[in-house]
Parts: structure tokens; C-alpha cells; sequence
């Protein structure tokens, strides 16, 4: 029965491996069921010759179409579940590397992933270095000085009353409180306390003033969010672009969060996580309604979207237009969110993680913090806009540069901004309050 | 300075040279005023002249408050609580707040979140009539437009329908089906009704025009399951069918034609305000603006007949006040002036006018028109007799194209509500109308709804008739509907669901065919008519059908079907009289029956007083009352905004002893009308222009009198935001004045010919605006001119021509080379400059607006399109009151009159002034009018800038004047310092605060929705103003650096520009050199408003242009 052993036995496993990632996986796996049937055990089952089975690779219509009885069987088998088979072109001896491969059962060997290091790891190891908190034990040794300070005090009257009962001059007053006293010692040492005070006054109101301007500052946010979605391992270790999921990015002001479709375009195959096993994922299958053990969706189970709690706030007087900075300006994510890619779950960078970063082209090193208006303004100082014919092909700028140089008024304008051989956006404007204030 | 010479345009002490010698020629000049107040300068106008903000009421009324007193809260407790409360409100801020962010599970692929999609679709409500591009955001409506590309008129909108976006969001509307006053199921609904339908031997569907191919189809099916019961009898809320009377006798067609006022040289309109409320209004505005272009070196002339000053009339280049009586008269003295009949003197109206505009009329046969707006079939018959002898028919009058709207049978309605009282209707559907409220006699029409067994209502609220109704199946609103129309023969329109429907309501068609057995859903059965034929072949395939949803209009004809034949004879529909005598030839006016019509309408002879009953232009016949937007639009001529009222002429106000300055703190004093038996007491408002004699009453006003749940804008608040009550009934804002009309040979009459005027004691506070925020009685504020002047300097550079004359300053230097330093050396005040200038000619982009006075006719669409966009907020009457409205777009209205000269030597005498004007005409009795929008006019010096401590409002280096608000500490010296008052103060959380959620919905959970979220929601204690739509501004300029293009000219951007029917706002880049506002404000037209203050404004205004002969200075 077995007409072509030849198509079952040659081929090697390592090419094999190739092809079928590039040709196969979207649809097929080998020890189960995903798009498309499981292939395993294809070499028993097979119950047609070898040739219509590399025609039913090639072309699955041009096989259905020579009326061979097993390919119509399976048509009608897997079609109303699975649809029409996609044809691939592959040779001969690639598909029998393919299926040396699938004999093969897959490679056991687990996905190498990228080696990443998340900043709650070095947070975390950076803590267990210098364990303790010095503040801590600041306090504990002002606690205790001070407790020796009033002893010592209660001991030194008590000893001086002593004295003065047996010299039989007068007590001091046992009627006079700590308060009386003190003010007493403050009067003696007038200048002392007034140099004290002082210093007081000046360091509470340069401590209080930026405490002021921390207000409406959140760097470092990170709030709890519904599904423990980790950066590092979507970003970092898989490479997925930032657009890929925020993709109104370039499109939209808003950079826009995946829906849960979106994340269905993987995770309906990849099911288990390489953190949390299966369980976070499945969060996404009950929003969307998917039953995983039948591969389908069923909108009966779906509990509706993931409400995820935002990291970076803008006041809503403020508009921040993605697209701008991502279409035009050609800014990389990373100069505003900072590593992304070494979080879990999204958080507000902080300026020195941003000016940490050392693999992003053209960092723009600021100094104010995170979506403070300072920072805005700062870049919009620093950054450049290309307005000069050959640098730029962006018929707006030129149309812009042709106007200032077309008038008197405009040359002299157009020279100021180019003194320093450089437009910045600040320059054209990117400092008016109507930019963003509307 | 005499206080007349106060506001004269031409002030000699500000511009001695330019204008004098002109002046004198004329021993005539013109004086501006906005109301009766500034005319007669009161007291109280003084008073607003110097304050910007009207606050000294509430200050006094918040120290009155007797509360005050009885408090025991001493000053250390007062201190004690106020340090805990910054302290606990500076504690709350250092939270971080959280914000939930939820991404759709599958996102819509053609909605990118923060973008906006556009749909095409159409507006009709039984009156109003446009086709329409909505805007949505993330799924929502949030904004209006006319569909420019593919729409009639070119998508020409007006207010009503722009601001009708609102209404879906109304939390009045009902969420389900009501039986009994209960909530119900649709399925117990449907039982209930097809058991009681199934006995019922009289049904009867009282509707709206039907002009929706499909809903007939509907109807029609209904009408054949119950064959021979069903008879369907059409209502419109305000009638025309004296047009259609006239033309089934003149022309033997019962319709009502198409107009073209753009093809018109000559106007005559008789008591009618095409303009702003009369048939397809705002397609006629959109003609009218054509035609109104000076450039073109012909304007039209447009000649007004009527009684109360009209939207139309104060665009007229000529207008003669008459009693309503005295329509069919003039009517007929025209008919006979062209027709060579002889003479017919009209008592107040000069004979020499009449022959001369019948002259005119003969002289550009072929391009004239005259219309009346009287119901009068008998009128409507002579204006047919004179369009016919000037040739209009073919022309300007299309008798082959009729409009199907209004198509209304107010004889079959009668007959109806007899049936009704007679209880031989078993069944009434009532759908898109509300005769409870508008019907002529609704006492009775109510009595007969009592009598039907089966009542139902389509009726989205449970409004006047719906209340009363046993059912109501609530159809869903038209943001959320699919629908075809067919609004004039050769034009099928679609409407396209932009929503999904907000609550548990169904189509009124797929009610009407669940009940006829079809479970055809409204979609598929729109698909089948068009597959069905309609002879549209094209609309059978997907392709075609998703083209036609896309442009929102099929480009082949539709016809509408007709109700199939019944048992018994059913009443003639106007419908069915076309079909009777569709085949007869038309025939020209028959001069017997015209004779008999002549002598019908010029025998009637008014009593003391006249009535007419007229419709505002922003609430129209009121469908929407419950629209805050609308609600607070001020009407273009009295600027009174939520009421109605009397207009009367001052004098006769005087005569009766009521006040006619009405202002803030000004009462308007109560007059009770007595017609025929029927009482209404309402406020006087003296509207200059108004025919004395004669008083006018606004429809559309009193909705919801019997407590009805059809939205809050409906009724009156007091202070505290509160609905005011009457009993146990809340006050409606203004009074229904529809029981004033009355049926006269089978046809609404909204005219009284004898009416009794009584004053009362009472007082009445009338919100008006047009004393709010004068331009502090300075010139220069409105320039005009006549045709034959503006031709003549044509082409002379802005800033020449003898009517727009650059503003100057005397100089000590010889300037001009006469070697002698006096006042004729002068230098343009440009030249003087205390500030560095803006760099903004020719560098990057410089944003300004141009406004052409000749075109803009004041209809307000601007304003509504304006609050819509910018979430400008609705404050309700109370704080309009104060002078805090919050309108970013407002139009100026300003009348003017001719006044003699009064020469040098009587003005250094301070004498001869008032004897001077002794002998003048009575200034108020028929001024013109010019409607001036006015916002922020963006100034390069802005005077606004300067003042503010902490640089809230700055320049941009693209020419405007921006405002950040978040910056704003509210210290108000930027709206003192401007001289235009175009800044508004929030003086309270319009959004947040309960008080304004009950006068503007918009403010509630509900209706929040319709914000726009590209425009911050101003808070309180900011200043805010006209940004020129920055956000728009700011969205363009993205859109082309993307693409990689420079910004291309795109006049029609903001808001404002985009809403204007008459194309009078242009919006564009002033840099660059090709666009059309470059184009119109270097016109010799054009002039910056109070140039003399050196502002340098970004927003030109061209002077108006009026066709008239005579100059006037």
C-alpha cells in the first residue's frame, strides 16, 4: 500500500526545520490541531501517492481537481473547519526535508530567546547591594541621642539642685517647665538659635518648594494593570515593534492600545507564556471569547475589554500628537517612554532612564522630568527641523524656507534662525502655547 | 460732542478729512444703532458702554441674601476651615490620578482611535430639509456639516439642522416602547396592536410628508393588509398648502414649485422670509448668497413687503412695512401694474414704489420672482398671476421640478379630527408630527385622540400627542436610521445610521410592517425598493448602492409611489390630486379665477391691530425646543434669546404706555392678545421696523405646556438652576401661539385681521443680547456703500475708495510736499506703533478670515456651528440676563437710519441739534439693517496681549491670538482691554455644575457625549475666545507635513466658514499669495474693523454693498 517510500524516508530535518517555520507554522503545528490539522503521523495516513502529495502541497485545488479519492476525503473532512488549504511553493526535495522534519516530532529543543534583562531585575539587585535603608538608621540614632539628651539634662538639674541644697543657695525652680527653661537657654544663646533658625526657615522652604514642583510629576508611575503583561518579553526578547500594537502611533494623536484581536494574532497560537504558563493569556481569551480547547471563538464567553489603567497622563488641556512626533518628526519611541523594552508592565520613565540609554540613534539627552511642560519645551529647543532645500524633500518645510527667502522681512528671520546653523523647532514656532493648548 | 454725534459712522473728530466733503453733499449721514436703547441713549446703555462685565447684580444679590446674615461662622473659623481645605485640596493633588484606558476587543477597521470618520446622510424632520456629513468620533456624533461634494445646494445648511446633532443625546427620549403609560416589550407591543388593529374599522396614519420612497412603500403595505380601513393623511407642522391650493387652480398641479433665487435679478417677496424659515429656506439662502456678489457688477434687487421686521427683510435692499391685510392688496396693485389693470392705492405704501418695482419686474422679465408667504390661496393666485406675466415660470419658477415637501392637506386634517370627535376612528398612527401641540384647534384634535381606541405614536419623546396616545412605538432618531428620500423629483438622497441606536427604540417603518406581517428589517427593504425599480436600474448592485451611501445621494430620479386605491373614497391627498390631473397640459392663470382671487384677497380690512404669526428662524415650527444651541441662539433682528414674545413697533409701544428699552434690568412689560376669543399674554419687544398697527407672535415656543418629558432646554429655570414651576406644571419657555391661527377655507391662516392689544402691570424679563457687548459707541465698526459707487472704484486698492478710507493720523511733518505743515499731512495709523511688530507677513503661515457683509444675511448657522465644535457652552437665560453668554461667534446687528447734518457752526453752538432732528423721520419706523459677525479678530497688536499679568493669551508666529487657557488666572483685563468684547468668562463649571445640566442638556451624562474631544472643556475662572479653530488649524497642517505637501487652500476650514450658506466667510492662509482669502482681503472692499485703534486684525470685513440708487455717506 505504501506506493512511495521514497517521499517518507530521504530528507534532512535541519532544512527541514527551516522550511516548514517559513512555509508551514502559520497554519500548521505538529503535535497538535492549530489552523490546520496536526501533522504528525502524516506518513501513516497518507493513503495517496507521493506525487499527488506534492501536488496537494503545490496546488490543493489543481489536486482536489484530478478527483483522487483520499484528497477529496480530506477536503471534505477538514474544509468546513479549517478552509481551503493555502498552496506553497515548494520543490520536491524541500518537502521531503519537511517531512523528514515532521517525522522528526518538531524541535525539542526550547526557542532560544534573547537574553533580557528587565529593570525590576536590576532594581531589584541593586537594593540587595546596599540592603538597609541609611535614612532609617539615621533616625533610629536621633531617636536615641535624643532620649540621652533629656536624661542627660534631668540629671544635670537634679545634680545642680543637689549642689545648690547643700551650698543652701536657692533651687532653681521646680515649678519651671522644659519650656521656661528652654526659652531661657534660647534667650543665653540668642545668636545660636537665630543662626539655627534660620537655616531651618531656608532648608524647609527649599525642601517645601520642590515638593511643590514634584506635584502633577509622576515618573516612575506604574500603576497595576489587568493582565501582567511583560515589555521585555514582546519587545525585547521577541522583537515586535512598538507600532505593531500602538499602531495609531502614526496615524492618530493617540498612540492607541491593542485590542484584543490584536493580540489574538499570536497568542491564538502562542498559548502559554514564558512567565505565567497560561493564565495571563487567558485573560485575553475571555475578553475576546475564545475557546481554546475547540480553536474557536464563541462570543458567549466573551467578557468584554481589558480595562487597562493608563500610564502616561497628559493634563486635558494638553494635546500631544503621536503622529506628529512619530510620521514627521521621525522620533524613536524610546526617546519619551525610554527602555521599554526592559519592563513588564508599562511605566512612566524617568529622565534618567531615558538619558541612560545607549542603543537609541540621536538620544536627545534632557534634563527636566517626564511629561513635566519643562521637558517638552527642552526637546522643543533642541531638536532640529530640516527646512533647507537638500537637507529636506518635505515640499511643506521648502514651501516655508521659499517664503522666508522671498521676502526681505523673512531673509532676516531665516538668518536669525540659522545662526547657529540649525532650525529648531522652538525655532518655527514649537514653543507657542496654541501648539498644544486648545 | 452731542450724544447723537456719539456713534455717528463718519465722526468728524476721529477722521476729519476723509468723509466730510461727502457728508456734506449729502446733508445726510448715517447713524448705527443696536437696539432702542443706544438710539435714545439711556441710562442703562451708558452704563454697559463703560462695563465690560455685568457682574453689580449678583454682587448685590449675593450680600441681599438674607442666608448671609443668619450664618454664625466667625472669621477664625472661617480661617480655620480654609487652611484645612487647601491644605486637604493640595494633599488630593499630590495623588496620581487614575485614568482607565480600554482598547476595543475588535476594532472597527475603519476607526482609528482620536480620528474622526465622515458619513454622508441626509436631514429631513418634516420641515427641515439637508443633506448632511456627520462626524463621529470612536462611534459617537459629534458634528454637522453641509455634503458640499454631492449635496443640493452645494450640502447648504442652516442652524436647525446643524445643531441638531445634540437632540440624539437628549436623555428625555424615551429608551423603549410605551403601552399605557408602562413599559413594554416590542413583542407585547405588537401583539396588543395587531389584536386591536385586526377589529378596527377606521385607520387612519396621520404623518409628516412622506417624501422617503421606501416609508411609503411601508405605508402603502400597511394600508394593503388592512385593505379599504387604512386612509393615510398628511400634516405639515406649519402648512403651505395656500401654494398649492394656488397652483392646483392657476396651474393644475397641487404643488409646490422649485425656486431658483440665484437666477433672479429682481426679487419681490410679500410677507415672506425665504431667508430663514419659508420652504427649503436654506437652499434659498445658498441662492440668494450667489446672487448677492457686487464683483459680479449685479446684486439683485430684492424688495421686501412686510409686516414685522424678517430675517429676509433685513437683507432687502428696499422694504416697505405693511399690515398682514394689506399683502393680498399689494399682491394685487403689482399684478395690475404689469398687467396694465388699473391702479390699486395702498394706504401706507408710496404708489410711485409700487409702479416702479413693476417696472423693474417688466424690465428683467425672465429673471424675476415674486413670492408671498401668505397662506392665502387667493395671494398665492395674483403672485402666480405676476411671476406668470414677468415670465418666471421656466425660470426662476420651476412648475416641472416640484419640491415634494410640504405636501401637507390641512382640509383632510379637519376632516380627520371631525371623524375623531365622531368616533369613527377605530385607530390613528400618528408619525413625525405633533397636532396635540401644532395642530390649529388641538383642544379638539385632543378631544378626538380620547374618542380613538387604538392611538399610537412614532414619537421619539413622550411629546404632546404621544402623551396622549395609547402606545407609542418610539422610531429612532435620524443620527441612528437608515432612510431614502426623494426631496424634489430627480434627486434620491440617503440617510445612513452613524450610530448604532442608543436605546430600545425601532424604525416607525419596521413597526408599521411588523404590524403588516413583513419581519423585513428597514435596510433590506430600502435594498428592495431600490432593486424593485423605481426606475433606477442602477440600484440593484452592491457597488452602486455602497457608492450612492458614500456620496449620501443617488444621481438617478426616484419617484414616490402612490397609496393604493381603498374601499371607501378616501379624502383627496394633495398627492392624489396630482396624479388626477398629472396628465392635463399646464395651463396659464385664468383671468376669471384670478379676478375672483383679487377681489377675494384685497377685501379684507384689518382691525385696530394685525397679527401675524411668524417662526423663528432658530427654533423654526418647533421640533426643536428641547435644543439648548438653538434655544440660546439670539434671533437675528430682536437678539432675544430662550422666549417669545410680542414684537410691536416703539411708537406703538409708547402709545400704550409700555417700556421699550428693554435691557438687563429693564423689564419688558406684558401685553394680553385677545383672537378671537383666544387669550395669550406675552411679553413686548419693540422691533423697530414693525409696521405700526401690527404685532408679531413666534410659533414653535410653549412646548411641553402640559408638562411633557421632551427634554430640559424646554422649560424655564430659575437661579439656582431649579425648573420654575406653575402649579404643578413647569414653565415653558415662550407661549404656544398656535391656538392664535385658524382655519380660513380649509387652509391655516397664520394671520389675524382683528385683534384686541391690552397692557398689563405685569413684568417680564426678556434675555436680549443686542446691548451686550457694544464696541463702546466707536465709528467705524460698519462700512457700506451702493452698487453704483463700488463699480465706480472697483479697482482701486484696499483702503482708497471713498467709502473705506484708511484710517489716518496727522503728523507734524510735510508729509505731502506743499511746503506748509497743517492737517493735510497725514501718515496711516499702521505707521504708529508702540509695540514691535509680529513677523508674520510672509513668514510662515498667516491665518486670517475675511467676512463679506454683502453676503452674510445674519441667519446664525455660524453661531450654532461654532458651539457645536468648540464645546462652547450653553448658560441658560437666567445668566444671558447677566450678560454672560458664552458665544465665541456672535452676530452683531446693527440698524441704521439717515440723519440730517447738523453743520459746523449749529455743533459749536451745541443748538439746532434737536431741531435738527425734530422733523426727522421717525428713525426706528423702517431702518436698515446690517448683520455683522463678530469674533476674535486675532489683532498682530492685540490690546488683550498686553494686558494680561500672566501671558495667558499670546501671539503665535501664524498670526493668531492664542489662549492658554490652562495658564489663565482669570483677572478679566483681557476682555476690558479688547475692543471688540469677543472674550468670555467662565464664571462658573458650566459642565460640572447641576445648575446648567437642566438648562443645557449638554452638560449632563448623556448629552457630554457630544463634546468635541480635539477642544479642551474651558473650566471656571478662564477667559476663552475664538480660537479660529486651532485644532482644525493644528489637524491640517499635520495632514499635509505628513504627506509631505504645502497646506493647500481650504477656505471653508473653520467651523464658522464651513457653516455659512451664503459662502460670506472665507478662512485661509494670508502668506499665501493664491488663496482666496489673500484674494478678498486685499479687495477694495475690505477694512479691518476700528482701524483707527491700530490693532492690526487678522479679520477683514468687506463693506457691504447695498443696490440702491441714491449714496448715501
Amino acid at each position: 500500500m505504501v506506493s512511495g517510500a521514497a517521499i517518507f524516508d530521504e530528507g534532512d530535518p535541519e532544512k527541514g526545520k527551516a522550511l516548514f517555520i517559513s512555509n508551514c507554522s502559520s497554519c500548521h503545528k505538529i503535535d497538535k490541531d492549530f489552523q490546520a490539522p496536526a501533522l504528525a503521523g502524516v506518513e501513516s495516513r497518507w493513503k495517496s501517492t507521493d506525487a499527488m502529495l506534492v501536488k496537494w502541497i503545490n496546488d490543493p485545488v489543481a489536486a482536489l481537481a484530478t478527483g483522487d479519492a483520499y484528497v477529496k476525503g480530506i477536503v471534505d473532512r477538514y474544509k468546513p473547519q479549517y478552509g481551503m488549504m493555502t498552496g506553497q511553493p515548494v520543490t520536491e526535495a524541500e518537502i521531503k526535508d519537511i517531512l523528514a522534519y515532521v517525522r522528526s516530532g518538531g524541535s525539542k529543543d526550547k526557542v532560544v530567546t534573547k537574553e533580557c534583562i528587565t529593570l525590576e531585575d536590576m532594581n531589584a539587585a541593586a537594593t540587595e547591594k546596599n540592603s538597609g535603608s541609611t535614612t532609617a538608621w539615621w533616625l533610629v540614632i536621633g531617636v536615641i541621642l535624643a532620649i540621652i539628651a533629656v536624661s542627660a539634662a534631668n540629671i544635670s538639674r537634679s545634680l545642680r539642685n543637689a549642689i545648690s541644697e547643700r551650698e543652701g543657695k536657692p533651687l532653681m525652680s521646680e515649678d519651671r517647665t522644659y519650656w521656661q527653661a528652654t526659652r531661657a537657654w534660647m534667650w543665653k544663646n540668642v545668636v545660636l538659635v537665630s543662626l539655627i533658625s534660620l537655616f531651618l526657615f531656608l532648608y524647609v522652604s527649599v525642601v517645601g518648594y520642590k515638593a511643590l514642583l514634584n506635584i502633577g510629576v509622576y515618573e516612575q508611575y506604574t500603576p497595576s494593570q489587568p493582565i501582567a503583561f511583560s515589555h521585555a518579553v514582546h519587545v525585547c526578547a521577541n522583537e515586535i515593534d512598538c507600532q505593531y500594537c500602538h499602531s495609531s502611533a502614526s496615524k492618530s494623536k493617540h498612540a492607541g492600545l491593542p485590542t484584543a484581536a490584536d493580540c489574538m494574532n499570536c497568542h491564538k497560537a502562542v498559548q502559554t507564556g514564558t512567565e505565567t504558563d497560561s493564565v495571563e493569556i487567558q485573560k485575553i481569551y475571555d475578553a475576546i471569547g475564545f475557546d481554546k480547547k475547540k480553536m474557536a471563538y464563541n462570543d458567549s464567553l466573551a467578557k468584554g475589554p481589558i480595562v487597562w489603567n493608563k500610564v502616561h497622563n497628559l493634563p486635558d488641556h494638553v494635546t500631544f500628537p503621536h503622529n506628529v512626533h512619530v510620521s514627521i518628526a521621525g522620533i524613536d519611541c524610546k526617546q519619551c517612554h525610554g527602555p521599554v523594552q526592559m519592563l513588564t508592565v508599562g511605566r512612566q520613565a524617568s529622565i534618567e532612564e531615558i538619558n541612560a540609554q545607549t542603543d537609541v540613534p540621536g538620544l536627545i539627552k534632557l534634563t527636566k522630568q517626564t511629561l513635566t511642560m519643562g521637558w517638552c519645551l527642552e526637546c522643543h529647543n533642541t531638536a532640529t527641523v530640516n527646512i533647507e532645500p537638500g537637507k529636506t524633500s518635505n515640499e511643506y518645510y521648502l514651501e516655508m524656507h521659499d517664503r522666508m527667502v522671498n521676502s526681505d522681512h523673512g531673509l532676516e528671520e531665516l538668518r536669525k534662525i540659522l545662526a547657529d546653523e540649525k532650525a529648531t523647532v522652538r525655532e518655527l514656532g514649537g514653543w507657542e502655547c496654541g501648539k498644544c493648548h486648545y | 460732542m452731542g450724544m447723537w454725534k456719539m456713534s455717528l459712522l463718519i465722526n468728524s473728530k476721529h477722521d476729519p478729512g476723509n468723509n466730510r466733503d461727502l457728508t456734506r453733499k449729502m446733508g445726510m449721514t448715517k447713524k448705527y444703532w443696536t437696539g432702542m436703547d443706544e438710539l435714545h441713549h439711556t441710562d442703562a446703555f451708558q452704563k454697559s458702554l463703560n462695563n465690560e462685565m455685568q457682574q453689580d447684580q449678583s454682587v448685590e444679590d449675593f450680600l441681599a441674601d438674607g442666608r448671609l446674615k443668619e450664618t454664625n461662622t466667625g472669621r477664625r473659623d472661617f480661617l480655620k476651615f480654609m487652611g484645612f481645605s487647601i491644605t486637604a485640596a493640595t494633599l488630593a493633588s499630590c495623588e496620581t490620578p487614575v485614568v482607565k484606558s480600554i482598547p476595543y476587543v475588535t476594532r472597527p477597521d475603519e476607526i482609528t482611535p482620536g480620528v474622526a470618520n465622515w458619513y454622508s446622510s441626509t436631514y429631513y424632520d418634516g420641515h427641515d430639509y439637508g443633506n448632511i456629513l456627520v462626524k463621529t468620533r470612536e462611534g459617537r456624533p459629534i458634528y454637522v456639516k453641509g455634503n458640499a461634494a454631492n449635496g443640493w445646494a452645494g450640502g447648504a445648511l442652516n442652524s436647525r439642522i446643524n445643531a441638531s446633532v445634540i437632540e440624539l443625546y437628549d436623555s428625555a427620549r424615551l429608551r423603549g416602547p410605551v403601552a399605557s403609560n408602562q413599559g413594554t416589550s416590542w413583542s407585547s407591543l405588537d401583539a396588543a396592536i395587531k389584536a386591536e388593529l385586526q377589529s378596527a374599522n377606521n385607520i387612519r396614519i396621520l404623518s409628516e410628508t412622506i417624501i422617503s420612497p421606501s416609508t411609503q412603500r411601508a405605508i402603502n403595505e400597511f394600508s394593503a393588509k388592512y385593505a379599504g380601513r387604512v386612509q393615510h393623511i398628511q400634516h405639515d407642522t406649519y402648512s403651505y398648502s395656500g401654494i398649492t391650493k394656488a397652483n392646483l387652480a392657476t396651474h393644475t398641479k397641487a404643488v409646490v414649485p422649485s425656486y431658483d433665487f440665484g437666477k433672479a435679478k429682481v426679487i419681490v417677496a410679500i410677507g415672506c422670509d425665504f431667508l430663514g424659515t419659508w420652504l427649503t429656506s436654506n437652499i434659498y439662502s445658498s441662492q440668494y448668497g450667489e446672487l448677492r456678489k457686487p464683483a459680479s457688477g449685479s446684486m439683485g434687487k430684492h424688495y421686501q413687503f412686510e409686516a414685522q421686521m424678517s430675517l429676509t427683510g433685513s437683507n432687502a435692499d428696499e422694504r416697505f412695512p405693511i399690515k398682514p391685510s394689506q399683502e393680498g392688496k399689494v399682491a394685487a396693485a403689482l399684478y395690475a401694474a404689469v398687467s396694465g389693470g388699473s391702479a390699486i392705492a395702498i394706504d401706507g405704501v408710496d404708489a410711485s414704489a409700487i409702479s416702479r418695482i413693476a417696472e423693474e419686474l417688466k424690465a428683467n422679465s425672465g429673471s424675476a420672482l415674486v413670492v408671498a408667504g401668505s397662506n392665502d390661496p387667493n395671494v398665492q393666485m395674483i403672485v402666480n398671476g405676476i411671476n406668470s406675466a414677468v415670465g418666471s415660470y421656466g425660470s426662476t419658477i420651476d412648475m416641472g421640478k416640484p419640491l415634494n415637501l410640504f405636501r401637507g392637506n390641512d382640509a383632510a386634517v379637519q376632516t380627520l379630527v371631525e371623524e375623531m370627535n365622531a368616533g369613527t376612528v377605530d385607530a390613528l398612527i400618528v408619525y413625525g408630527c405633533n397636532p396635540s401641540y401644532s395642530w390649529v384647534d388641538a383642544a379638539k384634535f385632543n378631544s378626538g385622540l380620547a374618542k380613538v381606541k387604538t392611538s399610537i405614536s412614532f414619537s421619539l419623546y413622550a411629546d404632546e400627542t404621544a402623551n396622549r396616545c395609547k402606545y407609542i412605538a418610539p422610531n429612532h432618531h435620524y443620527l441612528e436610521s437608515w432612510n431614502d428620500y426623494t426631496p424634489i423629483d430627480g434627486r434620491t438622497d440617503l440617510c445612513q445610521p452613524a450610530i448604532t441606536p442608543l436605546y430600545n427604540t425601532r424604525y416607525a417603518q419596521e413597526s408599521l410592517l411588523s404590524w403588516a406581517d413583513n419581519p423585513s428589517s428597514f435596510y433590506d427593504y430600502i435594498r428592495q425598493t431600490g432593486n424593485a425599480g423605481y426606475d433606477i436600474a442602477m440600484m440593484s448592485t452592491d457597488m452602486e448602492w455602497n457608492m450612492a451611501v458614500h456620496n449620501g445621494t443617488w444621481a438617478a430620479s426616484a419617484m414616490i409611489a402612490e397609496t393604493p386605491p381603498t374601499a371607501t373614497p378616501p379624502i383627496p391627498t394633495v398627492a392624489q390630486d396630482l396624479t388626477a390631473v398629472a396628465s392635463t397640459p399646464l395651463m396659464v392663470a385664468d383671468p376669471m379665477n384670478l379676478n375672483d382671487a383679487i377681489v377675494k384677497a384685497t377685501s379684507a380690512n384689518g382691525g385696530e391691530w394685525e397679527l401675524s404669526l411668524y417662526q423663528k428662524v432658530t427654533l423654526g415650527a418647533g421640533h426643536h425646543a428641547n435644543n439648548p444651541y438653538l434655544q440660546e441662539t439670539p434671533d437675528p433682528i430682536t437678539k432675544v434669546t430662550w422666549d417669545n414674545y410680542i414684537t410691536m413697533s416703539p411708537a406703538d409701544a409708547e402709545k400704550l404706555g409700555l417700556s421699550i428699552h428693554i435691557g438687563q434690568c429693564d423689564c419688558a412689560n406684558v401685553a394680553k392678545v385677545t383672537v378671537g376669543g383666544k387669550e395669550i399674554s406675552l411679553p413686548v419687544f419693540p422691533s423697530p421696523g414693525q409696521k405700526s398697527g401690527t404685532i408679531g407672535i413666534a410659533l414653535g415656543y410653549g412646548r411641553g405646556e402640559g408638562g411633557e418629558k421632551i427634554g430640559n432646554a424646554c422649560y424655564q429655570t430659575g437661579r439656582k438652576g431649579d425648573h420654575l414651576m406653575n402649579g404643578d406644571l413647569k414653565m415653558t419657555v415662550g407661549r404656544n401661539a398656535y391656538p392664535l391661527t385658524s382655519l380660513s377655507a380649509n387652509t391655516i391662516s397664520y394671520t389675524a385681521l382683528d385683534v384686541k392689544v391690552e397692557a398689563t402691570t405685569e413684568e417680564y424679563k426678556l434675555a436680549t443680547t443686542q446691548m451686550q457687548a457694544t464696541v463702546m459707541g466707536r465709528t467705524s465698526v460698519v462700512r457700506e456703500t451702493v452698487i453704483s459707487t463700488y463699480l465706480a472704484e472697483k479697482d482701486k486698492v484696499r483702503g482708497t475708495a471713498s467709502y473705506n478710507k484708511m484710517a489716518t493720523l496727522a503728523v507734524h511733518e510735510d508729509v505731502n510736499g506743499d511746503d506748509e505743515i497743517n492737517n493735510k499731512d497725514k501718515r496711516p495709523v499702521r505707521d504708529f506703533d508702540l509695540w514691535a511688530e509680529h513677523p508674520v507677513e510672509n513668514i510662515g503661515h498667516r491665518w486670517g478670515v475675511t467676512i463679506d457683509l454683502s453676503s452674510c444675511i445674519g441667519c446664525g448657522s455660524c453661531i450654532t456651528a461654532c458651539h457645536t465644535e468648540n464645546n462652547v457652552p450653553v448658560v441658560g437665560k437666567d445668566e444671558v440676563l447677566r450678560h454672560r453668554d458664552m458665544h465665541w461667534m456672535r452676530i452683531d446687528r446693527y440698524f441704521s437710519s439717515d440723519f440730517p447734518t447738523v453743520d459746523e457752526t449749529s455743533e459749536q453752538k451745541k443748538l439746532g441739534t434737536i431741531a435738527a432732528y425734530r422733523d426727522m423721520e421717525d428713525p426706528e419706523a423702517n431702518p436698515q439693517t446690517v448683520h455683522m459677525p463678530m469674533f476674535c479678530q486675532h489683532c498682530n497688536h492685540a490690546p488683550c496681549e498686553t494686558v494680561c499679568p500672566v501671558a495667558a493669551t499670546v501671539h503665535s508666529n501664524e498670526g493668531l491670538n492664542n489662549m492658554a487657557y490652562n495658564r489663565c488666572i482669570g483677572t478679566r483685563y483681557c476682555a476690558n482691554n479688547c475692543p471688540y468684547k469677543v472674550r468670555r468668562f467662565n464664571w462658573f463649571n458650566y459642565v460640572g455644575n447641576d445648575k446648567f445640566a437642566m438648562v443645557n442638556p449638554a452638560q449632563d451624562d448623556m448629552m457630554r457625549m457630544v463634546l468635541n474631544p480635539d477642544v479642551t472643556v474651558r473650566t471656571r475662572g478662564v477667559m476663552e475666545k475664538c480660537s479660529m479653530c486651532q485644532q482644525r488649524i493644528q489637524a491640517a497642517k499635520t495632514a499635509y507635513k505628513v504627506a509631505g505637501k504645502m497646506v493647500a487652500d481650504n477656505p471653508k476650514l473653520t467651523a464658522c466658514a464651513e457653516a455659512c450658506p451664503t459662502h460670506a466667510i472665507t478662512f485661509g492662509d494670508l502668506n499665501d499669495k493664491k488663496s482666496q482669502v489673500r484674494a478678498s482681503h486685499d479687495d477694495v472692499r475690505s477694512y479691518s474693523v476700528l482701524e483707527e485703534v491700530g490693532t492690526q486684525p487678522n479679520v477683514s470685513y468687506m463693506t457691504k454693498v447695498r443696490n440702491l440708487k441714491e449714496t448715501i455717506a
